[in-house]
């Protein structure tokens, strides 16, 4: 009884916790003239796919689709690998200065993005990484790193020594036991942080507005900002993109869920 | 080969294609030129545009508000477009009052794209049912919107209003209080920008209408300061307001939302004392140019872009289509074509009386974050209007001062 | 060389942050002791004035409030509510619990743009659905506006916040309760503890770095946090959800008064450093107690 009681509640909770989400879905699917009714409806009388293929009109999504992949992904390479390097020298190092670093760190998620903005805008003009892949994947990687070595830290840390000291014993340096033991054990650990720092990055919306300018480099947040015009809006339109663009990391979290859990568990949070 | 940028902020469907195909035969027609078009967020247009522009970079050509000229020209990022060698026969094609919006000082910074005048709207259906005719007086104003706000369904609660107002959106909401304040014989600014004059006895008596209708008769919508375009929009076209202040985009939205609905479209109301006046009272005008970037590195290919933007044949577009707008040159102006679309005579008598908001590079500030807020509060009884009026003139006056 | 390994680990790290905080940071600086706006362009040095002006910005004051509130309640309410979810998950009975963990943190994938116009659409006071339900059930008037009311405004965006952050929170606490030992639990069931007191004397106590952490990081996150007030409301209505982040966003962007945002993001982070630093201070004292 309490099993049922407790499985009504789940399902319940799912319902008010997706409400948002059912809502794009339903108005992705309708044609404008009937997005808001009085009473509002999850069906109106002329819904179809009409709004997902006039989405392409505003944007050329399968290329923004193509941009935000690759950002998204560089960033997450290039943010697990330095961010790696980072956190191994915090969990397997005593130096001086170690705790004004992690100060440093954590620190540099205090300034908003406004203020961020425009210097980076002029530095990268300056170097001509502006409207560049490059360009965007170093400044998202410059922004998810801090989080990203602390969550490694945390898995690091919650890595026994001996395992490495067993490696040491036989004779590898440091850096290739940081290779060949501790990165296999942190494996779920570093799923989970490519999880996060992934979803951040196709998530990001203000810096990529203004370091992009071309098709060729626009991601899709950009894009969903077209819809929202001078004097309409096209809800239907941009629910059609809204939830094409969450699909992706939506199967990512779901193909991932069980690593992730497991990887969190297993030493981020002590 | 030469290539220019160029970035267009909003804009509907229809306009969009438009643009494209013009962009088209534009190259078809200048084989030198290749023209790079990009499509922007209007509504991130001001950190798009002071990002590339304050470091050198943006777009050859841009179109922006008529507001910018002052702002932009000021610090020197829109190029002043009466320098090229032909200005004096292209400035012809323009109705004079609507190029004198893209003046700031002494220089022109762009040409006229389209024009728009602020109009009431008045839902048809309802206006019909409850056999009222649209509103030319400020009291027939405050009665028709009394009339129309009622329980329709019975259950006690008033579930349609008179009046809807744009609350959400700070700059929208001033361009909607303004145009009565012009009506009423009430300047936002002196005429040398040194002073603010919307605190005048005719602004506080625009702006106590509104309060009134409040607060008293309870005819505008409740929730209007949350409400932006689609929310005015979805009560208008769902019957919940009959009365709406808007632009010569409204039947073609109308229509969008609700195909087959019909809708007067007449002058603002002026006040009653005025209304032997009422053809020639200014209404607010507001106005899209086209300008070139002041760093272009190819300022003869944008504004031959440009003119190719703007000329008779272009222009006729705003006439033919519904783009949401109004044309801007004489040809388009005097053409027979125009006295055939709906509403068109109406606008164009409009635009050759409008005046558009002051030319001080800080207008826009001011209208959206000091005369917004302070309206608003006056309207929903936190202060008086004239108090409020007061106190918002002092903080412009601040800014004005402070502008250098 | 030895010595240096660690420095030259951290060594790409630390250049990314100079890049993205060390920059920018020095720039904001700069830009807040001179004049710099749009129509002066890079003037000269004005001292502090940049620094008073905010302070005498009739906005600065509200702003700072609001959004202190913004980020504290958003924040433990997250948390609370995260750890609810992940008391309840942890339950474990069956494919549910399987479904519903994925199903749960669906808040946190939606872009945040995304997130705040559904929720403004759904409080909308005469289309929303949220209205339609509250009315028909009689507990509330038809067209009860939320986003337009100045008492109600900052609620709906804490809530859409509150939304958007808790599933981060859970699946943290679901770690974190995965990760307490069995023996704890069992111990303390042979000493015929109830419930209530496993919880609040294992679980808890478990679960508190977790909680600092989270708290530490939530408040900061929430204090610069742009996206959902931006969307929703714009700051207003009548400037009653401004927040700093979006004041930032009016002086640079609006006024185009570069000297007077700067001044205020270098305001907000020497107090975000000053806020994160008290709270270290306490929570190592009370460890080393």
């Amino acid at each position: 009884m309490k099993r049922y009681a407790l499985a009504a509640l789940i399902i319940v909770l799912s319902l008010l916790v997706l409400l948002p989400f059912l809502w794009i879905f339903s108005t992705s699917l309708k044609p404008l003239s009937e997005v808001n009714q009085y009473p509002p409806e999850w069906f109106s009388p002329n819904m179809s796919l009409k709004p997902y293929a006039d989405m392409f009109f505003f944007m050329p999504f399968g290329i923004y689709a193509l941009n935000s992949t690759i950002v998204a992904s560089s960033a997450t390479i290039i943010t697990l690998f330095v961010g790696s390097l980072g956190a191994f020298a915090f969990s397997r190092f005593q130096f001086a200065g170690k705790r004004v670093f992690l100060l440093v760190f954590l620190l540099s998620q205090m300034l908003p993005g406004a203020s961020v903005i425009i210097p980076l805008f002029q530095l990268l003009k300056e170097i001509g990484l502006y409207d560049t892949h490059v360009g965007l994947i170093l400044v998202h990687s410059a922004v998810l790193l801090p989080f990203v070595i602390w969550l490694l830290y945390g898995f690091f840390q919650g890595i026994p020594r001996e395992v490495e000291d067993a490696a040491l014993i036989d004779g590898c340096s440091r850096l290739s036991a940081l290779r060949r033991v501790i990165l296999p054990l942190a494996l779920p650990g570093i799923g989970a942080t490519a999880l996060f720092a992934f979803l951040g990055s196709w998530n990001e919306f203000f810096f990529a507005l203004i370091l992009t300018s071309s098709d060729a480099t626009k991601t899709i947040p950009v894009g969903i900002g077209l819809f929202v015009g001078e004097y309409n809006d096209l809800w239907n339109q941009m629910a059609a993109s809204a939830v094409l663009f969450s699909l992706p990391p939506l199967m990512l979290f779901a193909l991932m869920r069980k690593t992730f859990v497991k990887g969190l568990a297993a030493g981020a949070v002590k | 080969m030469v290539e220019i940028q160029d970035w267009n902020f909003g804009g509907r469907p229809r306009l969009m294609v438009w643009l494209r195909q013009r962009i088209e035969s534009f190259e078809a027609t200048h084989p030198g030129i290749k023209v790079v078009q990009s499509d922007k967020s209007w509504n991130m247009i001001r950190e798009i545009l002071y990002t590339s522009f304050s470091t050198g970079t943006g777009p050859d050509v841009v179109n922006t508000h008529a507001n910018y000229a002052a702002e932009f020209g000021e610090a020197g990022y829109y190029y002043p477009v009466n320098k090229f060698p032909d200005f004096d026969s292209v400035k012809q094609w323009f109705v004079p009052e609507l190029l004198e919006s893209t003046r700031y000082k002494d220089n022109y910074y762009g040409l006229p794209s389209s024009a728009i005048a602020f109009i009431l709207v008045c839902n048809r259906q309802l206006f019909d049912a409850a056999h009222i005719a649209p509103p030319r007086t400020w009291s027939e104003f405050r009665s028709a919107a009394r009339s129309l706000t009622r329980d329709t369904d019975g259950d006690g609660h008033i579930d349609q209003f008179g009046l809807v107002l744009m609350g959400g959106d700070k700059g929208g909401f001033a361009y909607r209080m303004v145009p009565f304040f012009y009506k009423a014989g009430a300047d936002f600014m002196s005429d040398d920008l040194t002073r603010v004059e919307f605190n005048s006895p005719a602004g506080v008596a625009a702006l106590t209408l509104f309060a009134e209708m409040y607060q008293i008769d309870r005819s505008i919508t409740p929730g209007f300061l949350a409400y932006g375009h689609s929310e005015t929009n979805d009560l208008f076209c769902g019957n919940r307001a009959a009365m709406a202040i808007e632009g010569p985009w409204v039947r073609g939205m109308v229509n969008e939302m609700s195909p087959g609905k019909d809708v007067f479209v007449v002058s603002i109301p002026v006040p009653d004392s005025l209304l032997d006046q009422y053809e020639t009272l200014p209404t607010l005008q507001d106005m899209v140019m086209y300008s070139v970037n002041a760093h272009s590195r190819n300022l003869e290919a944008s504004w031959e872009f440009v003119k190719y933007l703007r000329n008779e044949e272009a222009d006729m577009a705003w006439i033919r289509e519904d783009l949401g707008a109004v044309a801007t040159t004489n040809f388009a102006f005097n053409s027979p074509e125009a006295q055939n679309v709906k509403d068109l005579p109406l606008y164009i008598n409009e635009l050759r009386h409008a005046r558009p908001l002051p030319t001080h590079p800080r207008i826009i500030a001011l209208a959206s974050n000091t005369f917004t807020p302070f309206c608003q509060k006056a309207i929903v009884g936190e202060l008086t209007p004239k108090a409020a009026l007061d106190q918002a003139a002092r903080e412009a006056q601040e800014v004005i001062e402070n502008t250098k | 060389m030895k010595k240096a390994t660690p420095y030259l680990l951290l060594l790409p790290a630390l250049l990314f942050t100079a890049f993205v905080l060390g920059y920018p940071l020095v720039q904001n600086l700069v830009n807040s002791v001179r004049d710099v706006s749009l129509v002066s362009g890079v003037g000269g040095w004005v001292g502090l004035s940049n620094y008073a002006n905010v302070l005498d910005d009739p906005l600065f004051l509200s702003s700072l409030r609001n959004t202190l509130i913004y980020a504290l309640v958003g924040t433990i309410l997250a948390l609370v509510i995260g750890l609810g979810f992940a008391l309840l998950l942890n339950m474990k009975i069956g494919r549910i619990t399987t479904i519903a963990s994925f199903l749960y943190t669906i808040p946190w994938v939606i872009s945040p743009v995304v997130a705040g116009f559904s929720w403004k659409w759904l409080l909308n006071d005469h289309f929303g659905i949220i209205n339609y339900w509250l009315s028909s059930a009689e507990l509330i008037d038809a067209g009860t506006s939320w986003l337009g009311d100045p008492q109600t405004v900052l609620a709906c965006v804490i809530f859409a916040r509150v939304w958007q952050f808790y599933p981060f929170a859970m699946v943290m606490f679901l770690a974190g309760l995965q990760a307490i030992p069995l023996e704890q639990y069992e111990a303390a069931a042979v000493d015929g503890a109830t419930m209530f007191r496993r919880f609040f004397h294992i679980t808890i106590p478990n679960l508190k770095p977790v909680f600092s952490v989270l708290l530490v990081l939530g408040v900061i996150w929430s204090f610069n946090d742009f996206n959902i007030v931006f969307v929703m409301t714009r700051g207003g209505p009548m400037n009653a959800s401004m927040v700093l982040p979006v004041l930032v966003r009016e002086f640079s962007f609006v006024f185009f008064d570069l000297g007077k945002g700067s001044a205020l993001s270098v305001m907000t982070f020497m107090l975000l450093v000053t806020l994160s630093f008290l709270y270290l201070r306490i929570i190592s004292g009370r460890e080393s107690a």
